[in-house]
């Protein structure tokens, strides 16, 4: 169970809302202390090797700020600039670098997933032209989506990722053409953006059916310990895209200085996704539970927050990792470890569907008219 | 009343005294005399008291876009005998000393850098030049925010936190390596979606580079009379004017980059 104390804490959304609640997730403020060295060492290993066209971008647990044990390096080269063959020399010697066994066993992480999808190079230009259509690739649609929910730029290069997330943002923004405008019957604008919230739904359901095509392609193997990863870190990062989206309408985000142009949205949505999936749903949590009374609230968060601590302290156990990225399939109901895993999916899952869907949630309006019809 | 012009440096590189010679008789109420060199400097400073400008209802200087520690203070010794009510137009990044700086007040206009450099791009990064230069104004680069940033939200944060400190407009299109070019129809496009956000009495100087530089005076006239019209129509203070003749023939020219 949770290692949750009563403790409050300073800084991020996160620690804004533990000091809110009077709670403390330890695993979580864990895993983040992890991750800060892990990147601090990263950013050394690839010092002086990115151009200034581009930025290397680290994706999953490294991303979220939740390392744990078994945490592995997805990364990439973002280049946005002027055609050059020469990328690709840096591509190798930064994957050389971080190729070298040493440098793994400084890191504590596992190598790039076996999909080949990350320690790539990318190239900004179809991201940005291929939403969508025959260009679309699955791979395509990962790295974009990944770039907003889930990537974090490392080391001194910057600027081409905040570019490249803007540009993609805007061009969501730009297609969307009811975006802005007032509904049919002439009364509230239109503030959530739904092409780009179709593209998380479709992101989603992608990652759902590609853990159905692993399962058949891999044998089964590693099932169980996909299914609850499913279950709680992906949901999480959809869950905090379909929030970015509504936190566009300032009666979610209560930002009375967003504005009604495509650049006001941008720059909200930025630094929305400037936050790990993480803090946005805790910067939601802490909007609503300040100044008000709202046990519901109050109660959401704390179980949502502890659940993914949990998952975290699951995660964190080599043990238990193992045992689940070993279990044989049918042996899941009888198997302790994991049902104890799948009550803690449970949970996270009630919770999340509380926050959208619960008459009582500020999001409950949203959902139903936005997110689902 | 909004004042337009061109930098002498876009019209002729290196030769202020050429460029105030084509503007001679065109439409143009503003000019930026360029010494974005540092020999230009003192050549300009000195001809100063010499120059016609009675044209302008607008004038600043664009200092030296690069000078080491030890040359700092000459520079500013050059500077200060530009005439106190033309706002000096400075790049940040130049700056060694700030405090040296800091006696120039609201003459001196600091600008938004392209991507190529490492500060000044952003409303953050600017936001630190403020504090050391509390009283300095901003030179708005309009290529130079839309080259760090295509979908110009960068831009809306600048104008959104510093219109208030806007003394002129810089107006051109640059490509990735940091070249100046003549506006096109992305750049207007990108341009008129912050125009409502700029002062409306902001002086525009434009830094598209003349691509017709060496040809009959009638025909680069012309030229910049319809590039003062297209950055007009960009920052939505009026239309542009209908295609001549003569704008057919404007293809036939190719343009030399040169650095921002």
């Amino acid at each position: 169970m949770s290692n949750s104390s009563c403790k409050g804490q300073g800084g991020s959304p996160l620690d804004e809302l533990a000091e809110l609640l009077q709670c403390r997730w330890k695993n979580i403020d864990q895993a983040k202390q992890k991750t800060l060295g892990t990147l601090e060492q990263l950013s050394k290993i690839i010092e002086g090797k990115p151009g200034a066209d581009t930025s290397v971008i680290v994706h999953g647990s490294l991303a979220r700020r939740e390392c744990t044990r078994g945490s592995d390096l997805d990364w990439t080269l973002l280049v946005d600039g002027v055609a050059d063959a020469s990328v690709q020399q840096t591509f190798l010697a930064i994957k050389n670098a971080l190729n070298d066994e040493t440098a793994f066993s400084q890191l504590g992480l596992e190598k790039p997933g076996r999909q080949g999808t990350f320690g790539a190079l990318t190239f900004s230009q179809p991201m940005m032209h291929y939403i969508g259509g025959e260009e679309d690739s699955n791979s395509n649609t990962t790295r974009r989506v990944l770039l907003l929910l889930e990537a974090l730029p490392v080391g001194e290069r910057l600027k081409a990722f905040e570019r490249v997330r803007q540009g993609v943002l805007r061009r969501y923004l730009d297609e969307d053409r009811g975006l802005l405008r007032k509904n049919t019957d002439g009364t509230n604008l239109r503030w959530v953006p739904l092409f780009l919230l179709n593209d998380f739904a479709r992101y989603w359901r992608t990652i759902a059916v590609d853990f159905a095509y692993k399962q058949f392609d891999r044998g089964n193997k590693g099932y169980a310990l996909r299914s609850i990863k499913l279950g709680v870190s992906r949901k999480l990062l959809f869950a905090s895209g379909l929030l970015a989206c509504f936190w566009c309408d300032p009666e979610v985000s209560k930002d009375e200085t967003l504005e009604p142009r495509k650049q006001s949205l941008v720059s909200c949505l930025d630094a929305f996704f400037s936050w790990t999936p993480l803090e946005r749903i805790a910067s939601f949590f802490v909007v609503h539970t300040r100044g008000s009374q709202s046990k519901f609230i109050r109660e959401t968060a704390s179980e949502l927050f502890s659940a993914y601590d949990d998952f975290l302290d699951l995660l964190n156990n080599t043990e238990k990792r193992k045992h689940l990225d070993e279990l044989k399939p049918g042996d899941e109901e009888t198997d302790i470890v994991f049902k104890e895993a799948r009550m803690m999916r449970k949970r996270f899952r009630l919770a999340i569907q509380n926050m959208f869907l619960h008459q009582d949630s500020p999001l409950y309006k949203h959902s139903i008219e936005k997110g689902v019809f | 009343m909004a004042f337009f012009g061109f930098s002498t440096g876009a019209l002729s590189l290196g030769n202020f005294q050429e460029a105030l010679r084509l503007v001679h008789g065109t439409s143009m109420t503003a000019v930026e005399l360029s010494a974005l060199r540092l020999p230009e400097l003192p050549v300009l400073v000195d001809a100063l008291p010499t120059l016609d400008l009675s044209q302008f209802s607008y004038v600043s200087v664009h200092a030296p876009s690069r000078f080491s520690a030890s040359e700092e203070d000459n520079v500013i010794d050059l500077l200060r005998k530009v005439p106190e009510k033309w706002p000096i137009i400075l790049h940040p990044d130049t700056i060694h000393d700030p405090e040296k700086w800091a006696g120039f007040g609201n003459q001196l206009a600091i600008e938004n850098l392209d991507r190529r450099k490492s500060d000044a791009r952003s409303a953050e990064e600017l936001d630190r030049w403020f504090d050391r230069l509390p009283n300095a104004r901003l030179c708005f680069d309009m290529a130079h925010a839309h080259q760090c940033d295509r979908t110009m939200t960068e831009a809306f944060r600048i104008l959104l936190r510093f219109r208030g400190r806007i003394c002129q407009l810089h107006i051109s299109e640059l490509d990735s390596a940091g070249h100046h070019f003549p506006l096109s129809y992305g750049s207007i496009q990108a341009f008129s979606e912050v125009a409502s956000l700029i002062p409306a009495d902001s002086p525009a100087i434009l830094e598209s580079l003349n691509p017709l530089h060496g040809a009959g005076n009638d025909l680069q006239k012309i030229w910049m009379e319809r590039e003062i019209s297209r950055a007009s129509k960009a920052i939505g203070r009026g239309e542009m004017l209908p295609d001549s003749p003569v704008s057919s023939g404007l293809a036939a020219f190719s343009s030399t980059p040169i650095p921002a």
